[in-house]
């Protein structure tokens, strides 16, 4: 330990105005003492000089002077390395190196470089990386701004120097511009200067979908404008650039939705197209660069975006084979709600009708059964089939188009009735397939006596029937017969069953299900066996909840059919960005309660239909919501479902991608660091000059500070009493007065 | 061929032709999703054809549509709860039906607001004598203070429900427009000063009353315009939608 150059102070216990004061007053009497030295001959000069000493240690006497003297070490300067953590410094840097190498490799020449300062080390991505959560997770963004404002605003010793490794395409700060950026950067550093490390000089030769930008919102149906920019290193490579938008859909072979090409004339090429998304909900799209080489980066090649669509309005297709009290009712409910954009169509006349007239005189038009199922029907959000006979009427010529429009996203309800279900030709057919139930081909097809059906186990706890159950609890209308049911498909949901009625052709205690509920593909089908839910709205049970029950039933099973939260059980979200290849999180919010078992499946978009397999559960987050983990998923969209205890599932998407927002742009930004160590006053340097950054000087640091009184109090005061008698002899002596 | 031949022959033939002509049984499972023509009955002498022409008319409409009709007809009382059954209810008479009961209102009022259909219909013998219509009315202005009687507008869908018609008809000619009660955009109440039921009573194997104007063609109308009345409560305004608009505006003017 050193020390420090002593140094003497007065007593601190003196307010400074008093120190003041008795140094004014040693002046007025040693100015006194003068002043009276001249008037006399005789001893002047002992006279005064016993007068100043003793007014001097009458002085000290009251100030009691101490020396001071401070010990310490001299400590290095320290700094701070900020080592740019995102999934971007993965991509290629020099040689065969990857730009994290390189950054692993520049903190070893900043520690060997700087021998003398203390070099901490830092990673950020989104903000400063906490020191137990790095190498544990990697993000896409690297926002420096945020990690140095982080670094000061933290409680640990303010650095001298921060040095930062990156390759320059920070998040944070953008793109060098004149509105601000400076002082966003000044204040962040808090005037600590900013070294800068370019860990990357040369592009690599890449092709990459820098930019893709959705103008306006995603609304269903509706045409969407995807911006695109792709940039080119060489700049030759963006002579002629195509383009292939596509929808990743479940259980099938992507959908085309559009195709472009363009061409640039600097290194960047910029493309328009629109695209058309039918169904709501989220979805994603696969926008991918189409080429025969293969570049330094391919990964940056495709990018998978998810899209949020919405509807501006629900459009609905309703079609009925008869017209009944159970169509009527359905109609008038659908009409009731604003949001939704109905066309209806109701078979009013069979060729055995005798109609008695012209076909001039009647208001009837041909069933536009070619128009509707096969040029608009994509343009639905859901379909009705309400006790309608296919055959009869051709429908079943449309039966493969309704299955894929289903399967790419729509909506299907078949409602029961006495032309519906097996009776009216779906037994066996493609709508049959993708129905939640089976269908029996053979036997009884009806049954023509009245029943209550149950809730089943999953229909209490359904979000869907919760506003009904609270309307009217355990109690259903009667109801006057149901078209007869198979067995339920492994993953549907029965929400009604029939009371005493089994399976057709079982002899176990399964019963028919009544209302059945499924999932196929990206759409969701509803099948309900009974044309008598018009009771609900009108009858006793109407009466008696004016009508209320009927929209209670009604309105779950659309909202669940057009995926509207408030009718599923949970939701799925991604702890972090997904990144291909890596672990994944997939957390369940809300978080249900302890009793309720929760299951979390996973399936890949794009793909033939495939087993959905279960997720594995691990420790839940601060907030109680059960977290699954998913190990190493490729690039490529995936649907989420989660399922509470026996309630229909819910699923969401996500995405996963190798390269992702962060690999858009492979290029380093040499600029972007050389104006963040300029504006902080720091030094940009390369990997092959990080010697030329200036080390931190050292500090001394005081450790311990004593305070040492030059003389007691008490001797001050003894020697001033002596100096003052002998002062005053001499006065005598010399006749003074 | 001998009188009796000749009479078994024609016996046959009508059987042939009824067979022909009587209509499918209901189409769902049960009977009651399919139309049915209840009158509503207030305890008093009701006209004893009433019922025969609540049969025809769902008669009328099962064979001449694909809507399922209830053949067994059936008197419903305002103030019972079986009212509030079915979405239909006629309300036939020629007199002042007096004032309902507090009972009566209270059903009527909950018939209403759940969205049921009520056709009035005046069955007096001329059409200057409106006092029953005046009556019920009255009697519905009870009911449902908050709503007035409109005349409906000749392009209104209850006259495009399933034949084209450019005017009400029944037993007599009666005005060329219908008065309505319209709540929530559906008429609600349909005050006809036509005798509709009068047009469609049988007595055996006749009609029971004959047209006021003298002509088969009349009567059809007057069907045509009960299965129009039928259509429109079955299917609402169901043919005002957007995809019948070009059809029915081509055929109305050819029709002219």
């Amino acid at each position: 330990m050193g020390s420090s150059p002593e140094s003497f102070r007065f007593s601190e216990d003196l307010a400074p105005w008093a120190q003041g004061g008795v140094l004014i007053l040693l002046l007025l009497t040693v100015a006194l003492l003068a002043l009276e030295a001249r008037a006399h001959d005789r001893q002047r000069l002992l006279v005064f000089v016993s007068g100043v000493c003793a007014a001097l240690l009458l002085c000290f006497a009251v100030l009691r002077p101490t020396l001071l003297t401070a010990k310490g070490n001299e400590v290095s300067g320290m700094a701070v390395a900020l080592v740019d953590g995102s999934h971007r410094l993965e991509m290629p840097g020099e040689g065969a190196r990857t730009r994290a190498d390189s950054a692993a490799e520049a903190v070893k020449l900043l520690q060997s470089h700087w021998k003398n300062a203390r070099l901490k080390t830092r990673t950020f991505d989104s903000g400063l990386v906490p020191k137990d959560e790095e190498g544990k997770h990697i993000d896409s963004s690297s926002d420096l701004l945020q990690a140095l404002r982080e670094l000061g605003a933290g409680a640990e010793e303010r650095p001298q120097a921060i040095v930062v490794l990156s390759d320059g395409r920070l998040t944070r700060p953008g793109e060098v511009t004149d509105d601000g950026w400076e002082e966003s950067v000044r204040q962040a550093a808090g005037g600590v200067p900013v070294h800068t490390v370019l860990l990357a000089q040369t592009a690599p030769a890449d092709r990459s979908i820098r930019k893709v930008g959705l103008t306006g919102s995603a609304i269903a149906h509706q045409p969407l404008t995807l911006k695109l920019e792709i940039g080119c290193h060489p700049v030759e490579s963006c002579a002629e650039v195509e383009v292939v938008v596509r929808e990743l859909l479940e259980g099938q072979e992507p959908v085309e939705l559009v195709r472009g090409t363009t061409r640039g004339d600097d290194g960047v090429a910029e493309l328009e197209l629109a695209v058309t998304l039918e169904r709501a909900g989220g979805r994603v799209i696969e926008v991918s660069l189409v080429s025969d080489e293969a570049d330094d980066v391919p990964e940056n090649d495709v990018r998978i975006i998810p899209v949020q669509v919405r509807r501006d309005r629900l459009r609905m297709l309703h079609v009925a084979g008869q017209p009944t009290y159970d169509v009527r009712a359905l109609r008038m409910f659908l009409k009731s709600d604003e949001s939704i954009d109905l066309v209806s169509f109701f078979i009013l006349r069979t060729m055995n009708d005798q109609v008695g007239a012209s076909a001039d005189e009647l208001a009837l038009i041909p069933f536009p059964v070619d128009e509707l199922f096969d040029q608009h029907l994509k343009s639905f959000d859901a379909v009705i089939l309400q006790d309608i006979d296919a055959s009869t009427y051709g429908l079943d010529r449309y039966f493969p188009s309704i299955r894929s429009y289903v399967l790419e996203g729509g909506g299907l309800i078949l409602v029961g009735g006495q032309t519906g279900f097996s009776s009216g030709g779906y037994a066996g057919s493609e709508v049959g397939e993708i129905l939640p139930v089976e269908l029996p081909l053979a036997g009884e097809l009806t049954t023509r006596s009245s029943f209550t059906p149950d809730y089943t186990s999953a229909g209490r706890v359904a979000p869907l029937l919760r506003s009904l159950r609270t309307t009217l609890g355990e109690e259903l209308p009667e109801m006057s017969g149901a078209n007869i049911l198979g067995r339920a498909r492994p993953s549907a949901v029965v929400l009604w069953e029939h009371p005493t009625l089994g399976l057709p052709g079982q002899s176990g205690d399964e019963r028919m299900p009544v209302l059945a509920l499924g999932e196929v593909g990206d759409g969701r089908t509803i099948a309900i066996s009974v044309d008598s839910t018009h009771q609900l709205r009108f009858g006793a049970i109407g009466a008696a909840t004016g009508g209320r029950a009927y929209a209670d039933l009604w309105s779950g099973l659309l909202g669940w059919l057009m995926r509207d939260p408030r009718y599923e059980g949970a939701q799925t979200r991604l702890e972090g960005v997904c990144i291909a290849g890596r672990d994944q999180v997939i957390l369940v919010e809300p978080a249900p309660p302890d009793d309720v078992e929760t299951k979390v499946t996973l399936e890949k978009l794009g793909t033939q239909a495939s087993e959905a397999r279960p997720l594995e559960r691990i420790a839940p987050s601060e907030t109680g919501a059960p977290r699954y983990l998913v190990r190493g998923l490729r690039s490529g969209g995936y649907a989420a479902r989660v399922q509470l205890g026996k309630a229909p599932p819910t699923r969401s998407v996500f995405t996963c991608e190798e390269g992702g927002e962060a690999w858009s742009d492979s290029r380093p930004d040499p600029t972007r660091l050389a104006r963040i160590a300029e504006t902080t006053g720091g030094a940009a340097v390369r990997l092959d000059t990080i010697s030329k950054l200036p080390e931190p000087t050292s500090t001394f640091v005081t450790a311990r500070r004593t305070s040492t009184p030059v003389l007691p109090p008490w001797l001050w005061a003894s020697l001033a009493a002596v100096f003052m008698s002998v002062h005053w002899i001499l006065r005598r002596a010399s006749g003074y007065a | 061929m001998t009188c009796a031949s000749r009479r078994a022959w024609l016996i046959g033939a009508a059987s042939v032709s009824a067979g022909a002509l009587w209509p499918k049984s209901a189409a769902a499972f049960g009977e009651e999703g399919a139309f049915h023509a209840r009158v509503l009955s207030l305890g008093k002498a009701e006209r004893a054809d009433d019922l025969s022409a609540a049969r025809r008319w769902a008669w009328e409409l099962t064979r001449r549509s694909s809507a399922p009709g209830r053949l067994a007809a059936e008197l419903v009382r305002p103030e019972s709860s079986d009212l509030l059954e079915e979405p239909f209810t006629v309300w036939a008479g020629d007199a002042d039906p007096g004032k309902l009961s507090s009972q009566a209102l209270r059903g009527l009022r909950q018939y209403l607001r759940l969205g049921g259909v009520l056709v009035v219909d005046e069955r007096s013998k001329t059409k200057e004598n409106v006092t029953f219509s005046e009556g019920v009315k009255r009697e519905l202005k009870r009911v449902l203070p908050e709503s007035g009687i409109v005349e409906l507008p000749r392009q209104h869908v209850v006259f495009k429900s399933y034949y084209i018609l450019d005017q009400p008809m029944g037993r007599r000619p009666g005005p060329d427009h219908i008065e309505a009660i319209v709540r929530g955009g559906m008429a609600q109440v349909l005050f006809l000063n036509h005798d509709l039921l009068g047009a469609l009573a049988r007595q055996g194997d006749n009609w029971a009353h004959p047209m006021e104007v003298n002509s088969a063609a009349a009567r059809e109308q007057a069907v045509r315009f009960a299965v129009n009345l039928a259509m429109y409560v079955l299917c609402s305004d169901y043919k005002d939608d957007q995809v019948h608009a070009p059809f029915l505006m081509r055929r109305r003017l050819k029709k002219r």
